[in-house]
């Protein structure tokens, strides 16, 4: 190569490398930087954001931004179902008709009018969809939803159900679509205009990368405080707190583990934000029958007691999450109405070895007693196998059990669930919190879980509780169940979360939406 | 050797493109529903009755033996519809589209950083045999090769990311970017020359010089050892002793006439680390939160969306199935020998 050939070589890349580093000194969108569009980050994922489809933590947020429900739950402490675009939901001769007044003026994002029509089309289609997310089957009591006008709307229930109001804060089809851009039969495509009356207008959505909200120029409500908002998904909370620290991300809040955690509060960057949660952890234990054909002897209830007194709550909540999960002794989440202490009560508030051992020694069950437990790795996040870990050093420490570990991926584990596993790990979230949604789905008879419990007694609460006048008598019968469920050991819950969010501190507003109904309400926040 | 002509080779080898599609379209789709677990109780099996799961199975026709939903199956692929995902009902061909840009925009860079690095290296420790450039060459090479990925990639985020804060540590581009950036290729860095926004395009730029570089030097490791192994032999070979015995300068013996030798067989392995590559891809688009086609598959696999992991995974089988074959066609014209 001649020289003068190497001097436009040498020229040309030294040309590009400017070029190239002016490009990249270039700030991307300055003006934009400047503006009040809020920058968020979450680990969930979104699948389908037609409410009729979406039965998922992560399309819910989406949701909540572009629809409403008839009634809502919180913020705050205002937990009971109160109105959104219902101005009043009231029973209508007894608990098996509810009647809803519409809001007035409302308008969909697109201009058209919300009435009573678009109500029930959107109940209507959920129930007629019947999508495999299963958002449908919390509307399998509503036998039909009629109009009355243009401004009121009836359900009528196939048996009376006094928490239908609780329903109708959920996602389940209470979240109301227009009727002239949603197709009845079948779910609008994720990446299609949706249309809906809440704070926000989904401006763009690429499926696993972002969702984009502009205000909502129709909204009926107050403005949301930001001039936008931007949610980035990631695959993994490691990645998304290294965003969060390099200043990528203005917020984040939910499913970070806790190391992440504990190294976010050190940082002099953001500030960490601990809210009531509503989300449980559990282990359950098949009994009877079922136990038998399995080979674990959790099919006797002085074993499913021994388990009671040995369960190391404190140890979990303290050596594992590292305090950011407190024990819980119900299934009931703490803090809503009608929870008590069941198994405290009947077992103590720390694992007892003595007590144990009595209750099996009153049974005339050798020890030590051998079984496998169950958990699944990654799905309710990577501290499981160090919570398990835990709960077999517990069990194994005085000699009366001897636990083998066994775990499967989420897909693979839910898979038959009790039928197939005898002793295993879940957690739930409730659709609607209250304390019916933690032990209807769980006991009585129908229980999703397989386990083989099925208890007349427990089964007649359940109807007496769907069918009680008062929230005093339900909350009596919710009471009941709890101490019967405590009693019969088919599930020990062990701990509950908080809602975390994590926060540069110019984000202003978050504690006003961390509650038990874990919706992060983004029109309530604002940078500064 | 046979004596078959070329036509006849290709014709041959385009024939059984068919076969090996359809073998690979067969083992996906028995492996799926061989595998553990399925698509509706993986999304339900958490909160639904099993009479519900049963139910929704059934709409959906996984019930159905499997001879019949392989028929369903095949239908579909020959119609060109590879169906629509199980968990978020999207058009597996719009997946392709949109994801198959990011990872087409991470692997183009990630080569070129491959063969820049692998060439110049690989070049100098050749040329210098023995030296401390050689030891150092070599000894990169093995070192990249044999780092994960991840864990490089993981240490490039905290260094330039964390520490010294030069470059972003996840995504393709920032969220403003993502926001106000009009699509129309889904090639990011072609969408912002595209709408002349150089802002845009800066963004995008420094986001992929982690990922990019990151993938890019571990497979710059395989291009090192090949280069300097055949820069030191065609060092050695008669035309080069004979091009010095003409008087020819050195570095023009060494630039013009070894190193150009040296370089035909990285043609071959450039294509047949194109299947490497993009396996690389998927685990440099898991760290970095690239939302490639690989970082799709994963979800998809966790979730067995039937749907999705066999449209993704025909797509992988295509672009190595068609790599190697313009590779064979490359090298069956440039050499005749090679015929079936």
């Amino acid at each position: 190569m001649g020289r003068r050939k190497w001097r436009w070589l040498l020229a040309g890349s030294a040309a590009a490398a400017t070029a190239a580093a002016a490009v990249l000194a270039t700030s991307a969108y300055g003006g934009h930087k400047a503006s009040n569009i809020l920058l968020d980050g979450t680990t969930e994922t979104v699948t389908n954001i037609d409410p009729a489809g979406n039965y998922d933590y992560g399309t819910a947020t989406v949701d909540y931004m572009i629809f409403n429900r008839l009634l809502a739950a919180g913020p705050g402490k205002n937990l009971a179902p109160h109105p959104e675009l219902a101005t009043k939901c009231y029973s209508v001769g007894g608990l098996k008709t509810w009647a809803c007044n519409l809001r007035k003026g409302v308008k969909f994002s697109n201009g058209d009018a919300f009435t009573s029509a678009d109500v029930k089309f959107s109940f209507d289609r959920t129930i007629k969809i019947a999508d495999p997310s299963g958002i449908s089957s919390l509307l399998t009591n509503l036998k039909s939803t009629t109009t009355s006008g243009p401004y009121k709307v009836v359900f009528h229930l196939k048996h009376a159900q006094s928490t239908w109001p609780q329903v109708l804060t959920t996602t389940a089809g209470s979240m109301i679509v227009d009727h002239k851009v949603y197709p009845a039969d079948k779910i609008l495509p994720s990446t299609s205009s949706q249309v809906g009356t809440g704070p926000y207008v989904l401006t763009r959505y690429t499926p696993g990368v972002s969702a984009v909200f502009t205000p909502n120029p129709h909204y009926w409500g107050p403005k949301p405080k930001n001039s936008g908002l931007v949610i980035t998904y990631y695959k993994d909370s490691a990645t998304m707190k290294l965003a969060l620290q390099a200043g990528t991300l203005d917020m984040a809040f939910d499913a970070f583990a806790p190391t992440d955690l504990i190294s976010l509060h050190k940082s002099s960057a953001v500030k960490v934000y601990v809210g009531a949660g509503s989300g449980i952890r559990y282990l359950v234990l098949d009994v009877g029958k079922q136990a038998r054909k399995l080979g674990v002897p959790t099919g006797k209830l002085a074993v499913r007691q021994a388990l009671a007194y040995l369960m190391p709550r404190q140890t979990i909540a303290s050596r594992v999450y590292h305090g950011q999960v407190s024990p819980l002794y119900s299934m009931v989440a703490k803090g809503l109405p009608g929870h008590i202490d069941a198994f405290k009560t009947l077992y103590g508030a720390k694992p007892s070895l003595a007590k144990a051992r009595a209750v099996l020694k009153k049974a005339h069950i050798k020890t030590p007693l051998k079984f496998t437990i169950w958990y699944t790795p990654s799905h309710y996040g990577a501290a499981s196998a160090d919570e398990y870990a835990e709960i077999q050093r517990a069990l194994d420490k005085g000699g009366l059990f001897h636990i083998t570990l066994q775990t499967a991926e989420w897909s693979q584990y839910v898979n038959t669930l009790g039928t197939t596993k005898g002793v295993f790990q879940l957690g739930w979230f409730p659709d609607y919190v209250d304390g019916e949604d933690y032990i209807n789905p769980f006991y009585p008879k129908g229980q999703f879980l397989q386990n083989g419990y099925n208890d007349p007694k427990m089964n007649r609460l359940q109807i007496k509780e769907e069918g009680a006048k008062t929230a005093k008598a339900r909350i009596a019968v919710l009471k009941q169940e709890q101490m019967l469920a405590a009693r019969d050991v088919p599930i020990i819950p062990y701990w509950q979360n908080q809602m975390v969010a994590v926060a540069r501190k110019n984000v202003k507003g978050i504690t006003s939406t961390l509650d038990p109904t874990y919706i992060m309400r983004f029109w309530l926040l604002s940078k500064s | 050797m046979t004596g078959t002509s070329l036509k006849a080779y290709a014709l041959t080898r385009l024939a059984l493109v068919v076969p090996m599609v359809w073998i690979l379209l067969t083992l996906v789709f028995l492996l799926m529903r061989v595998a553990p677990g399925n698509p509706i109780s993986a999304a339900l099996g958490g909160h639904a009755a099993p009479s519900v799961i049963e139910a929704i199975t059934h709409r959906l026709g996984y019930d159905k033996p499997m001879y019949v939903q392989y028929g369903d199956y095949l239908w579909g692929v020959l119609h060109g519809d590879l169906g629509h995902t199980i968990t978020d009902r999207r058009a597996v061909s719009s997946i392709i589209v949109q994801n198959g840009g990011a990872t087409l925009e991470l692997t183009v860079f990630a080569s070129l950083i491959a063969l820049g690095v692998g060439l110049l290296v690989g070049l100098l420790a050749g040329r210098y045999r023995d030296t401390w450039l050689d030891v150092g060459g070599r000894l990169f090479g093995i070192v990249a090769y044999a780092t994960p990925v991840f864990f490089l990639g993981f240490l490039a985020q905290l260094v330039f990311g964390i520490w010294l804060g030069w470059l972003p540590t996840s995504g393709q581009d920032s969220p403003l970017t993502d926001a106000f950036l009009r699509i129309h290729t889904h090639i990011l860095i072609i969408d912002a020359i595209w709408d002349g926004d150089p802002g845009a395009l800066g963004d995008i730029l420094k986001h992929l010089i982690l990922p990019a570089t990151t993938l890019g030097i571990v497979y710059a490791g395989i291009f090192i050892r090949l280069v300097r192994v055949n820069v030191i032999r065609s060092l050695k070979d008669d035309y080069v002793e004979a091009a010095r015995a003409r008087g020819i300068r050195e570095r023009s013996v060494v630039y013009h006439y070894a190193f150009r030798n040296a370089l035909v067989p990285v043609v071959t392995v450039v294509g047949l680390q194109l299947a490497l590559l993009l396996g690389g891809a998927i685990l440099t688009e898991e760290t970095f939160n690239w939302p490639g086609i690989g970082s799709t598959l994963v979800t998809y696999l966790a979730d067995r969306d039937y749907a999705g992991v066999q449209g993704i995974v025909i797509v992988f089988a295509l672009v190595v199935v068609i790599a190697s074959l313009v590779i064979d066609f490359v090298n069956a014209f440039v050499d005749p020998r090679i015929r079936y």
